[in-house]
């Protein structure tokens, strides 16, 4: 009974630094996939431009990025660049953790919703784009009139999906000094030693975000999905 | 109005297109017959150059839309398309649909392309239905949508890809008379078609293809009533 009642205590203990902890991991999560959005839109329509100059790059990128592990793109971000940046001009660099943590979420979560974003565009039957073509539209104002709009509510699930495995993945952060959720975490247990509570105390927390944004995502499906039918 | 001379058109090994000349006037109703797979479908997609054809030369009112540099966006304002699954944009309302690329194309205000919009579902019977979306519509119903979003660029040509294959029989008339009357204000109309009682009333000109090439063409009356080829005889015997 008397453990029951320590576990209970240092959950209760580290819940405030967890809260913070999560605000941390929300921010740097919804930031990357903000940014992840942004890059994967272009970088898929990249991959199915029909000129070589958008299309290599764009499969260079979502290559390398999803054929390496996130650790070590974060390791090489925040360790790599300034070492390399000091070597050339010998002068110092350093990324705040934040930062670092945003960019290298941004440019990883880009490549899988490159793919998102492309399987997304190749799912919308190709008699819109030519109804569009054959009034007049550029395939630029095709794209964007027709194409998209349609294409972004069907991506809806798997970009909610995205934004649950980066959400989890953001815990890697940890190894550079981001007080996300789970360095918080940690930071209690080598003051305390009260792994056990306080470990479970953090799957929690990720587990309410991810069931809240999956029940979001579910949402919004169903408000989007009404006039998605031809 | 429209020429075409020596059209060929494959993919990859496959030659669909095996050298189509036609000429035809304007304010003419031409309907193309014949078996499926007979590249009827691919001959009036070359026209707004939906498919590049691999050879030979097309002029719409006597530019030659086939030159490597004309703008191929200019060419399609001119010549409006109707699909055989009607291609509305499902996201847009029917007054939209309509509207869409006179205020992005032609540039016209929202009120200008609207206003015409609606006078425009108001010629298709459809002008209670411009603030739903397509997915509420019946076929016939989208199919005439589909007409006035065409018209709305005011084109020179109209071209319709099998405009009611995919409507249920008692939907046809509805959009086939929306075609007749844009025969009557003398629209230049080419119409890929498998409705024979259409090809025969409303068309000035018949033109019967098969694998890849225009085998007869000539007035309604001798091609369903007189037709001299042995393959135009054994198709409309099949579908008359």
């Amino acid at each position: 009974m008397s453990l029951l009642n320590t576990y209970i205590n240092h959950i209760i203990q580290v819940f405030p630094d967890l809260l913070l902890g999560s605000m941390v991991t929300i921010e740097v999560t919804s930031l990357g996939v903000f940014f992840g959005l942004i890059i994967g839109t272009i970088s898929g329509l990249g991959k199915l431009s029909q000129k070589k100059f958008y299309r290599y790059p764009s499969i260079v990128y979502v290559d390398f990025i999803r054929g390496t592990p996130l650790l070590v793109q974060i390791l090489l971000f925040y360790y790599g660049i300034p070492g390399l940046f000091s070597n050339v001009t010998g002068k110092p660099l350093s990324f705040d953790p934040i930062f670092a943590g945003v960019i290298v979420c941004s440019i990883n979560s880009g490549a899988y919703i490159a793919e998102i974003v492309r399987a997304g565009v190749q799912s919308i039957d190709k008699g819109q784009m030519e109804a569009a073509r054959s009034l007049g539209m550029t395939e630029r104002m095709a794209m964007k009139e027709i194409i998209l709009p349609q294409a972004f509510r069907r991506i809806i699930p798997p970009l909610g999906n995205e934004f649950i495995a980066l959400l989890k993945d953001s815990s890697l952060l940890a190894v550079i000094g981001v007080h996300e959720l789970l360095k918080n975490g940690q930071l209690y247990i080598s003051r305390t030693f009260a792994s056990f509570p306080v470990y479970i105390a953090v799957a929690m927390m990720y587990l309410i975000m991810t069931i809240a944004i999956s029940r979001l995502v579910a949402y919004s499906e169903r408000r989007l999905g009404v006039s998605d039918r031809n | 109005m429209i020429e075409i001379k020596d059209l060929y058109k494959s993919f990859g090994d496959l030659q669909v297109l095996k050298g189509i000349s036609v000429k035809v006037k304007e304010s003419e109703v031409v309907c193309v017959i014949g078996p499926s797979g007979s590249g009827k479908s691919t001959f009036l997609r070359c026209i707004n150059l939906l498919e590049k054809p691999t050879s030979g030369d097309i002029w719409i009112d006597g530019e030659k839309i086939t030159d490597t540099h004309v703008n191929i966006n200019k060419i399609r304002e001119e010549a409006g398309m109707v699909f055989q699954h009607f291609n509305l944009f499902p996201h847009k309302t029917v007054l939209e649909n309509v509207s869409l690329a006179p205020i992005k194309v032609r540039k016209l205000s929202k009120e200008e392309g609207e206003k015409k919009a609606l006078e425009l579902l108001r010629k298709v019977g459809l002008e209670d239905k411009a603030h739903v979306y397509p997915a509420a519509l019946s076929g016939g119903q989208k199919q005439r949508v589909a007409i006035a979003r065409a018209l709305a660029m005011h084109p020179k040509v109209m071209l319709f890809d099998e405009p009611t294959s995919a409507l249920d029989p008692e939907m046809v008339g509805e959009v086939l008379n929306v075609m007749n009357n844009l025969a009557k204000m003398g629209m230049t109309m080419i119409v890929v078609t498998h409705e024979m009682g259409f090809a025969r009333e409303v068309s000035h000109r018949v033109l019967f293809m098969d694998d890849g090439m225009i085998v007869e063409e000539g007035k309604p009356h001798d091609i369903f009533v007189h037709p001299k080829n042995d393959r135009t005889i054994a198709f409309l015997s099949k579908v008359l």
